[in-house]
């Protein structure tokens, strides 16, 4: 599934690492979301949907 | 060691996750333990002494039971894993040791059935243990 992540973080100016902290997860966890490699959970979609103040389909978009 | 993230800056290090530290102290417990009992049991064996029947039993059985408890440490851990994603890796990691594990004993079993191998499977729950190790690794190679 493809996803916004990055650019999202990119425009807070947060590294993966910032993210990560934010969402409580690992870096790597972060990483393998934006890479496409691990789509997240729903409860994860949704804490991440928090952060950034959006929809979940507004981050996760369908191939 | 601190990685690199894709800014090219170093990555704040990472403090272990509780789940992990319990997972390294049952390991390290279990393990002691294996290596006492193993030691102790096997001098008994081959002492002028050694136990019989009942006694025997119970030492063999004795012997199992720490390594029972790296299984059980194993599984806890995918239960207590604070992280979805690394939980994943470790779902990933059970199911490639069992695979293979399972893969080698039915293979080693039509062997043995065709007298092409002198006994059936054995020390399946040391090799699963041994290839979860190598599926650790490449598990994390290809995350």
């Amino acid at each position: 599934m493809k996803n916004r992540l990055k650019v999202l973080r990119a425009e807070r100016d947060w590294s993966q690492a910032d993210l990560a902290e934010r969402l409580k997860v690992s870096r790597q966890s972060v990483n393998a979301i934006e890479t496409g490699k691990y789509d997240p959970s729903l409860p994860l979609a949704f804490k991440i949907a928090g952060l950034f103040d959006m929809a979940i389909e507004d981050i996760f978009l369908k191939e | 060691m601190n990685q690199t993230d894709e800014r090219g800056q170093q990555a704040p290090k990472q403090a272990i996750p509780p789940s992990m530290k319990r997972y390294f102290w049952r390991i390290a417990i279990f393990m002691i333990a294996y290596m006492a009992i193993l030691i102790g049991g096997l001098s008994l064996k081959n002492s002028a002494n050694p136990p019989e029947g009942i006694f025997a039993y119970a030492l063999a059985i004795l012997t199992a039971l720490p390594i029972c408890g790296v299984f059980w440490a194993v599984f806890r851990l995918l239960v207590e894993m604070e992280d979805e994603y690394q939980r994943f890796l470790v779902a990933k990691q059970i199911m490639i040791a069992t695979a293979v594990t399972l893969c080698a004993a039915t293979i080693w079993q039509f062997l043995n059935v065709y007298d092409l191998a002198q006994e059936g499977p054995q020390w399946l729950g040391v090799l699963w243990l041994v290839m979860f190790g190598i599926a650790g690794g490449i598990v994390r190679w290809r995350a």
